[in-house]
């Protein structure tokens, strides 16, 4: 090929450039850049940030192969690389447990990691060497399928804010040490923990997000938490403990968080708020919280229902809630106290900000019906409430419309939309 | 000089007049044009100009961009100001103009992102990153070069070396490719002397070496002979002789113009470092080639005589010589030479005999 007429439009770009380029390129793209000139020859070995996954390498059915030529892959371009590397990623379900990983840990170690991402396949779990603990400068850790076990010197990462660890075997009293260990965390994200009894002492955190089999929550100092999502699982164990345990559980886990915005529960985090000593009337407003997510909540269950309507009333400046039922409750052993939603007139309170309900997996029992209720007369600013019946219940469909159309609604605006499919 | 009130005196006094306040910006061409404030403060380079040097506020004290902000560019730089610093615009809007404010020829978009880089305009810099590596991504290498104007101006060695880490010396594989070549036409001269049973040897061994010669651009084991295990990866512009018995003739090779080696196109290491440039040509390392060369692979000298090693050892250093000597005097002196002596690289047919390869594109 010969020269082009025109001067060269993109070699001469800045590196900072040239680098904010490459990284938006898959990186074997960004390294075959290097035979299109000589200028171009070294420009991706200085790259800050190295993103790996199974696109790297072509793809065949055999594992084996694939995770060696990955692995070989990998090594070959840090062994090119030059200069700090600011972000590592290794994200493929190919990658398997080997002693590969131990050494791109050490030579991350050496060169300034900030972010370290690493997704392990299905297969042995990978113990992290201890080349990781000595990153001080880490910001980002993101472990899939490892084993941490830190030393007993290991008196945390003063730099990191981002923790996210699914499905690491870790002890308990570790995961909380590192957890309160590093001052800076922001967000913190654990899921797929066993029977974990978490404590969490994170001044600076912002983000929480927890899925697992958790028996105790306590959010003990994390004054700053703005987003929280917990998904809850259930083992008899836990149910068990559940039963015994005689504390407070929603003053335990939402008894510090003025600054909410968001919260976001799953599964059995409703029943594990009512657990415990009724709050009472505490003196508890989340002035920010303005989204409210609460799923499988069981409205057959009298204090389930009381910790959302004390959640809700706590909230003034709500705007969008979410409910769903929970489907498969056992039947109700207590007959429903029917008085309780006339008791609970519009009066009481006015959720002057409300503007989105959605109500899913509704069975149509009677108390669904009157939070329905409760909530039209309430919302004088309401603008859509979306219904979406369980599935299981179709000839209940009519029954929940002929009432509801009866409800009375305190603002003019709202649309009701009721989703039959 | 922009007054949005044209109004009737009487009406003065009712409605107030708004007066814009302009900003004077000078581009590297010596033009100098006047924007509104708060488009020009969207830059955070302009904005740094005003309030630390003050400038900017008048005609004589226009604030002088960077010399990468040519005036066509620095318009669209401000309608993209214009649109993003309006505020009350949704997400969406600002989405969809972006993507259609990017659309332009590829040479606009690079000096754009050259120009708001120069002016510290982050959020276009990244749109316009996310431009250019979408150009890129899924192009070979072909097209990006042509896409960007890039030279095609690396080695086939070096388009390799990056991604295979070619380990080798390319001096010894030249010493390898001489030793080679030499000890062939010395079995040649030997078979011609005497007729033994290891002619037939002899013979398998030469049509193997001419195979994976001409194999070699396969990315296959370039070793010319069997006990070389070590591994040369030649490119299809190579230019491959071969001798009519050859059936394995790859013509997905280009011919090099210059008149070219037999097995070895040793001449292609020559041309490196020669001012006519050869884009085909090996490392240019090859051209340094001095007299002492530290011979790794031992036992290519297995089968000869001291003899014969001496007078291998006589033309390599000859060979050496010559490859340290300028091209063009080389090229004559080679041309020169003639059958006398054979530097020549030359082409072997089946009876031995050499002839001098100077047609191209010829089996």
């Amino acid at each position: 090929m010969g020269d082009f007429s025109g001067a060269d439009l993109i070699s001469d770009l800045p590196q900072s450039i040239i680098e904010s380029i490459l990284t938006r390129l898959p990186i074997r793209d960004a390294i075959r850049m290097s035979i299109l000139s000589s200028k171009w020859r070294y420009k991706w070995t200085t790259l800050t940030q190295l993103v790996f996954d199974e696109k790297c390498v072509t793809l065949t059915n055999d594992g084996a192969a694939v995770l060696k030529s990955l692995l070989n892959f990998i090594t070959r371009v840090l062994f090119l690389h030059q200069g700090p590397i600011h972000k590592f990623q290794v994200w493929t379900s190919y990658l398997q447990s080997c002693p590969d990983i131990d050494q791109w840990i050490l030579f991350l170690s050496r060169n300034d990691i900030k972010e370290l991402a690493l997704e392990l396949g299905e297969g042995e779990w990978f113990r992290v060497p201890s080349c990781l603990y000595k990153c001080k400068k880490l910001t980002r850790l993101e472990l899939f399928r490892c084993e941490l076990e830190p030393p007993l010197t290991f008196k945390g990462f003063v730099s990191l804010k981002s923790l996210n660890l699914h499905q690491v075997l870790v002890a308990p009293d570790v995961i909380e040490n590192i957890i309160c260990s590093c001052p800076l965390l922001e967000s913190l994200s654990l899921s797929y923990f066993d029977s974990l009894a978490l404590n969490i002492r994170a001044p600076n955190l912002k983000y929480l997000y927890l899925e697992g089999e958790f028996k105790d929550i306590w959010l003990e100092d994390t004054p700053l938490l703005v987003d929280m999502s917990v998904a809850m699982y259930m083992t008899d164990d836990i149910a068990e403990h559940f039963e015994q345990s005689s504390s407070c559980n929603f003053v335990k886990c939402l008894g510090g968080v003025p600054q909410l915005e968001r919260l976001s529960g799953h599964i059995y985090f409703s029943k594990y708020l009512s657990i415990g000593n009724d709050p009472g009337i505490l003196p508890l407003t989340y002035n920010h919280l303005k989204t409210i997510e609460l799923n499988q909540v069981s409205f057959e269950d009298m204090k389930e229902i009381l910790v959302v309507l004390y959640l809700i009333t706590s909230s003034p400046n709500l705007v969008e809630l979410q409910i769903s039922g929970s489907s498969n409750t056992p039947a109700a052993t207590d007959v429903p106290d029917l008085e309780f939603w006339e008791k609970k007139g519009p009066s009481d309170c006015l959720f002057k900000r409300l503007k989105v309900v959605k109500i899913t997996d509704m069975s149509g029992v009677t108390h669904e019906m009157g939070f329905m209720k409760f909530l039209l007369g309430s919302s004088p600013v309401l603008e859509v409430m979306s219904i979406t019946p369980c599935v299981y219940v179709l000839e209940a469909q009519l029954n929940i419309l002929i009432e509801l159309v009866r409800f009375r609604r305190a603002s003019s605006q709202a649309e009701i939309v009721f989703c039959s499919d | 000089m922009h007054c949005h009130c044209q109004m009737s005196e009487g009406a003065m006094a009712v409605v107030k007049p708004e007066m814009k306040s302009y900003i004077w910006l000078q581009t590297v061409d010596g033009s100098i044009q006047q924007v509104e404030e708060e488009v020009a403060m969207f830059c955070p380079m302009i904005c740094r100009e005003i309030l630390q040097t003050g400038m900017g506020s008048s005609k004589n004290y226009a604030i002088s961009l960077p010399q990468r902000v040519n005036p066509a560019i620095l318009g669209l730089i401000l309608d993209y100001c214009r649109f993003h610093q309006t505020p009350g615009r949704s997400i969406k809007e600002r989405k969809t103009f972006d993507e259609k404010f990017i659309r332009m020829d590829t040479k606009r978009l690079c000096e754009l992102t050259s120009a708001a880089d120069g002016l510290q305009l982050k959020p276009l810099v990244d749109l316009t990153s996310r431009a250019l590596a979408r150009i890129i991504e899924g192009k070979t290498p072909e097209e990006i070069r042509e896409t960007f104007h890039l030279p095609d101006d690396l080695t086939e060695e070096e388009k390799l070396e990056p991604l295979r880490n070619i380990t080798d010396d390319p001096r010894i594989r030249l010493l390898n490719r001489l030793y080679a070549r030499k000890r062939k036409e010395l079995k040649e001269r030997q078979k011609l002397k005497n007729v033994e049973v290891e002619e037939e040897r002899v013979d398998e061994r030469s049509v193997d070496d001419l195979l994976s010669f001409i194999n070699g651009g396969d990315g296959d084991s370039k070793g010319t002979r069997t006990k070389n295990k070590k591994k040369h990866r030649r490119r299809k512009e190579q230019n491959k002789d071969s001798s009519s018995n050859n059936s394995n003739w790859n013509h997905n090779k280009e011919f090099d113009p210059l008149p070219l080696a037999g097995q070895n196109g040793d001449l292609n290491d020559i041309f490196v470092g020669s001012p006519s440039r050869n884009p085909k040509s090996q490392d240019s390392t090859a051209a340094n080639f001095s007299s002492k060369i530290e011979f790794v692979d031992g036992d290519i000298d297995d089968d000869l005589d001291p003899a014969m090693k001496e007078e291998l050892d006589r033309e390599v250093e000859d060979f050496a010589r010559r490859l340290n000597s300028d091209w063009p005097e080389r090229m004559q002196e080679i041309l020169s030479l003639g059958q006398e002596r054979r530097p020549v690289p030359i082409s072997m047919n089946d009876n031995g005999s050499a002839s001098r390869y100077t047609s191209l594109g010829q089996r």
